[in-house]
């Protein structure tokens, strides 16, 4: 039997996603805030002078970004259950897995915004008498952010992406949903059309909101 | 003022100070000359504790610089800095640059530090500026920003390490022009500079500073036009200014 198209079936899958939309942007919200504050920390334990603590954040750092997103998730949700006894419910397991995973990731780009301040800021800050703490607070922690804004957009949009690989732990995140929607009606083609779509409406939404900061701090220059 | 015992600083293999005594009056000037690669940045940098000295002893205001229980953050206010680069903070307006510090350092509350602040930019002529930011100005105005922010915490002395070097020449005069009141106000000033005519106008003593040690050190009539240290006459032939 020849294939047909049947833009009515997309049409239909819309709004069945929607709930899946709203789980995907709970967990990549929440997931970036914990992998935010994940980053940070390690980002500034990794430029820390005491060797020991660098180490540790920079070994998190390798673990995660050397191994794949599906196989942390699978170890978290599967593996250390199994080991602890303890079952972590599959929408907590995912915050977890892509807090983990993007704050490995956000590590790096503290890390790198921080150290592309000129280290002439640093001894201007200390000459006139601030702590090192006040120093990285007024002076090199603004100048730092305003450079991680396009890279940490970037790692929103792949964060976000990487929410569809919790469809291995069964969360009803975005491309569950459409799993699900095509084990009723077997129309692949439309359904996975329309979840692409969908993704794709999502993070043009975040490119273009991107855009107009990244503009905005370069109307206003370095400031 | 400043008490400078047998200073020794090594980057690495690289022996950069190899004894350094020197002692400064307050109210003196003094301007430090030598060629690059002599070491005179690093003995400044090393009066605020810039860089960590490897032998030696350092005494501002009766305070033991490099000396265990020293309180370092206290000691830097009291030797403002002025850099090559400027090292403006771009993020901030001008007015803020220069209170930064009273505010965060000294607890001077907002008010006061915009009074003070904006009595010092008068000071180096950039009053109208204080809401700009730093990309706005030239580069002189910028160093004058610059020496208004170090003379807000009320230094006992100031330390420029090569104010003028980054400027273009037609800009150089007004950052030398507000050196010199200062320096007529009393302000001990410590300057490592290639302005050779504004080392014999200004200063007190003229020091020369080459291959890590001090070569030279008197009133800049005596060092310019009578010395007999054939380095010092060499270098002073090789920046164009004939004795």
């Amino acid at each position: 039997m020849a294939f047909k198209f049947e833009p009515d079936v997309m049409v239909e899958t819309f709004p069945l996603l929607l709930s899946g939309v709203k789980l995907t942007i709970i967990i990549t919200f929440c997931g970036l805030l914990i992998g935010f504050v994940i980053g940070v920390l390690c980002g500034l334990m990794k430029l820390s002078k005491n060797p020991l603590i660098g180490k540790l954040a920079g070994t998190y750092v390798e673990i995660i970004r050397g191994t794949p997103l599906i196989v942390q998730v699978m170890f978290l949700y599967f593996g250390i259950p199994m080991a602890s006894g303890l079952r972590i419910p599959p929408m907590t397991a995912g915050v977890i897995a892509i807090a983990v995973n993007s704050g490995a990731y956000i590590a790096e780009i503290v890390r790198g915004a921080v150290q592309s301040i000129d280290y002439g800021q640093r001894e201007a800050g200390r000459s006139i008498g601030l702590t090192q703490t006040q120093t990285m607070l007024y002076i090199i922690w603004p100048q730092a952010f305003r450079r991680m804004i396009p890279p940490l957009g970037n790692q929103f949009i792949i964060s976000l992406k990487d929410t569809s690989l919790l469809v291995v732990i069964g969360v009803a995140e975005l491309t569950r949903v459409g799993q699900e929607i095509i084990a009723v009606n077997f129309r692949a083609f439309e359904v996975w059309l329309t979840v692409g779509l969908v993704y794709l409406m999502m993070t043009l939404t975040i490119s273009r909101v991107l855009k107009t900061i990244e503009n905005r701090i370069e109307r206003r220059g370095a400031r | 003022m400043i008490n400078i015992k047998n200073l020794h600083k090594s980057f690495g293999d690289l022996k950069v100070l190899k004894g350094i005594d020197l002692s400064i009056e307050a109210g003196q000037v003094v301007c430090i000359i030598g060629p690059s690669g002599s070491g005179k940045s690093t003995v400044l940098r090393c009066i605020n504790r810039l860089e960590e000295l490897t032998s030696g002893q350092i005494v501002v205001d009766g305070y033991d610089l490099y000396a265990a229980g020293t309180d370092i953050n206290y000691v830097r206010t009291e030797a403002g800095m002025v850099f090559q680069q400027f090292n403006l903070f771009p993020h901030m307006t001008v007015l803020k640059n220069v209170t930064l510090g009273p505010i965060k350092v000294r607890g001077m509350s907002k008010a006061e530090a915009s009074k003070l602040g904006e009595e010092l930019l008068k000071k180096v002529d950039l009053a109208d500026k204080a809401k700009n930011y730093p990309d706005q100005l030239s580069g002189g105005q910028k160093q004058r920003v610059a020496i208004a922010r170090s003379l807000a915490l009320k230094p006992k002395v100031i330390l420029f390490d090569e104010p003028t070097s980054a400027l273009d020449p037609e800009l150089v005069g007004e950052v030398l022009e507000v050196m010199k009141t200062l320096a007529r106000e009393g302000m001990t000033m410590v300057v490592v500079t290639h302005e050779m005519e504004f080392a014999r106008e200004v200063a007190d003593r003229v020091i020369f500073i080459d291959k890590g040690v001090i070569q030279v050190d008197g009133p800049p009539a005596e060092v310019f036009d009578s010395s007999k240290n054939p380095r010092l006459n060499d270098f002073l032939g090789k920046v164009g200014h004939q004795q």
